[in-house]
């Protein structure tokens, strides 16, 4: 299993002090977490995309993750999310296919539609086609990374013809992708499709919600024929703020929750613990209700962590890296290893992939002979076939 | 229609104790039951108070996710036969908490469903607040609303005139809801006995009785594996 962080690049004043960072610090300072990431034994840094403030995560997230991988050995790059909707999907593909180059392999994408209404226009968009640009612009994506001389037309993009992705995805196989969702069914039923992961953020919204979500995905998983549900490729957010006594975390962490963008001013700290997975505590909380994730979500392969947003200082955040590290990741590296079944798969990498590939497992969109998909896509068929005879 | 049972469900926003909005509600809901007896149909009431959801209404808002509190009470709308909306008027409208609550609930919230207006205020000339403000939104989440609204003023309260105005109000909005109730009801029961008489199934009487129709009713589940698009359908536009 995977541990890491996400940030989603917030410029926030420090509701303590109010003092804000410049955005070149900002920039700096998420380098400097994404090294500290991997000096203190997590496995992934993942930026998200963003193109208007009050953020400074970058547009094009592959700039950012090349600059960490040169200045890093083993970290694991990825993105939180790819704005799929409003990215040309051949800049997609030209773009990570040079980071992945560029970091041998140690990089992977999340893609996400983004929920800010402004930026779909900037990019002659519509987000009212925000379910048909995903789907259109990654299935594009998935045929540009694995198709050379490919002839294509479709409704939000002029047509391709003979187009082949420079540079060519290393030793043939494309970063793997994952499917990020809030609240949308169609997306975890994209990432089933493909054989893709399904990333849930797991933050701000209630557990329950978060697990339906989750089972969906796995059951479709297993309907288009890639594994059982339980070998889906599951990944999950996470939110906290820890110091060793709870209490401390509780006092320090409060002004940031109770001026956060997005939740701010409206529940209070506690109910919000409550009601969804944020976890302010010592360590050991921190553990324990990562543990419990696993009860509604199953054996999963990645967590992420958010811990540097809402102002929370730079000095702060490394800090909890380093309690991270210390105390948490160790403890959930072996708990979670504990009574997991040998058949469910780690994340995959790219040495993985490369082998699937050779061995010839790619999954088959939509499912293959022998899956569920493919028996009703038959039947269906010879329904459609025989109703023709006897007309 | 004799032996069934309506279920009612009044969305109430008292902001005191002894408010006269949750005393017209109370008149309300008596004469539901009043009108359903003399028809043979048994009227079962529930009042939610809105003022207990205020903190929970406001977090959704910031939040865009609904407590376990508000989940439940939206079940129960969900699962009545029939609404009741009653809130007192501020400024010519009623009162925000109160159409919070209608701007919160689930799309086709109250679809296929009679709802009854009622509201108090000050003075008549708050009177048509209910018309103007909550028809409309009870009418986009698919609502059928009766052609009686039903505004208490102080007045009302006070004179013996007023009394038996108001009276006379409740009384004509009261049959407008059971008999709309009563009908739309009655079908699909009706419609339910022929499918279980078809397939032989379970007893009807069983099935249609008045504690599952909100059973019947159903709640949408946009996460069933067996329910959602399949994506060859999405990818072909």
């Amino acid at each position: 299993m995977e541990f890491g962080i996400f940030t989603i690049g917030d410029v926030t004043s420090d509701p303590t002090d109010g003092t804000t960072v410049t955005e070149n610090q900002r920039i700096k300072n998420t380098v400097e977490i994404a090294k500290k990431a991997e000096e203190v034994g997590l496995d992934v840094f993942s930026t998200g995309q963003h193109h208007n403030p009050p953020f400074v995560a970058p547009a094009n997230p592959a700039v950012l993750l090349s600059n960490i991988a040169a200045q890093t050995e083993k970290l694991h790059l990825t993105t939180s999310t790819t704005l799929i909707t409003t990215t040309d999907p051949v800049r997609i593909a030209e773009d990570y296919s040079y980071a992945q180059h560029l970091s041998d392999g140690r990089l992977s994408l999340m893609m996400g539609r983004g929920n800010t209404g402004p930026v779909y226009p900037w990019f002659g968009k519509d987000i009212r086609s925000g379910i048909p640009l995903a789907v259109e612009n990654y299935n594009l994506l998935y045929r540009l990374w694995r198709e050379k001389n490919l002839d294509w037309e479709g409704k939000f993009r002029t047509p391709l013809n003979g187009f082949t992705v420079t540079p060519w995805p290393l030793d043939d196989v494309p970063p793997f992708v994952w499917h990020g969702s809030i609240r949308s069914p169609e997306i975890a039923e994209q990432a089933a499709y493909y054989g893709d992961g399904f990333f849930h953020n797991n933050i701000f919204w209630p557990t329950s919600h978060t697990a339906r979500m989750v089972q969906l995905y796995r059951q479709r998983y297993e309907y288009y024929g890639h594994g059982t549900a339980s070998q889906a490729i599951v990944g999950l957010g996470g939110h906290i703020f820890m110091r060793k006594n709870s209490q401390d975390a509780v006092r320090e962490f409060r002004p940031y929750f109770d001026n956060a963008p997005v939740y701010g001013h409206g529940p209070s700290l506690e109910d919000f613990s409550t009601q969804t997975p944020l976890t302010v505590g010592s360590p050991q909380q921190v553990i324990e209700r990562t543990l419990s994730f696993r009860d509604w979500a199953g054996d999963y392969q990645r967590q992420l962590f958010l811990i540097d947003h809402a102002g929370i200082p730079h000095k702060t955040v490394l800090e909890q890296l380093d309690l991270l590290g210390e105390e948490v990741i160790p403890v959930l590296r072996e708990e979670f290893a504990k009574n997991r079944p040998a058949d469910v798969p780690e994340a995959p990498t790219h040495e993985s992939l490369v082998l699937r590939h050779r061995e010839g497992r790619d999954p088959i969109p939509g499912g293959g002979p022998g899956s569920r998909a493919f028996t009703d896509r038959e039947q269906a068929r010879a329904a459609e076939k025989s109703g023709a005879d006897q007309a | 229609m004799t032996g069934q049972t309506m279920k009612v469900v009044a969305v109430t926003t008292s902001l005191s104790e002894d408010s006269t909005t949750l005393k017209l509600t109370d008149r309300i809901l008596a004469g539901l039951t009043s009108v359903g007896e003399s028809v043979g149909i048994e009227v079962a009431t529930e009042n939610i108070n809105i003022r207990n959801l205020a903190s929970a209404l406001t977090d959704m808002t910031l939040t865009g996710f609904r407590s376990e509190q508000l989940e439940t009470v939206f079940a129960t709308v969900a699962e009545a036969d029939a609404v009741v909306t009653v809130s007192p008027v501020y400024k010519v409208a009623p009162v925000g908490l109160h159409t919070l609550f209608w701007q919160l609930i689930d799309e086709k919230a109250l679809a296929n469903k009679p709802v009854l207006i009622a509201s108090t205020g000050g003075t008549p000339r708050h009177s048509l607040a209910g018309e103007a403000a909550l028809r409309p939104m009870l009418s986009y989440l698919k609502g059928i609303v009766v052609p009686t609204t039903v505004f208490a003023a102080t007045d009302d309260w006070g004179s013996m005139e007023g009394g038996r105005a108001l009276s006379a109000r409740v009384r004509q909005a009261a049959e407008e809801l059971v008999s709309l109730t009563s009908t739309i009801i009655g079908a699909s029961r009706d419609d339910l006995a022929e499918v279980a008489e078809g397939s032989h199934s379970e007893p009807v009487s069983r099935r249609a009785g008045g504690a599952t129709s909100g059973a019947v009713r159903g709640v949408d589940d946009e996460f069933d594996p067996d329910r959602i698009t399949p994506f060859a359908q999405l990818l072909e536009g």
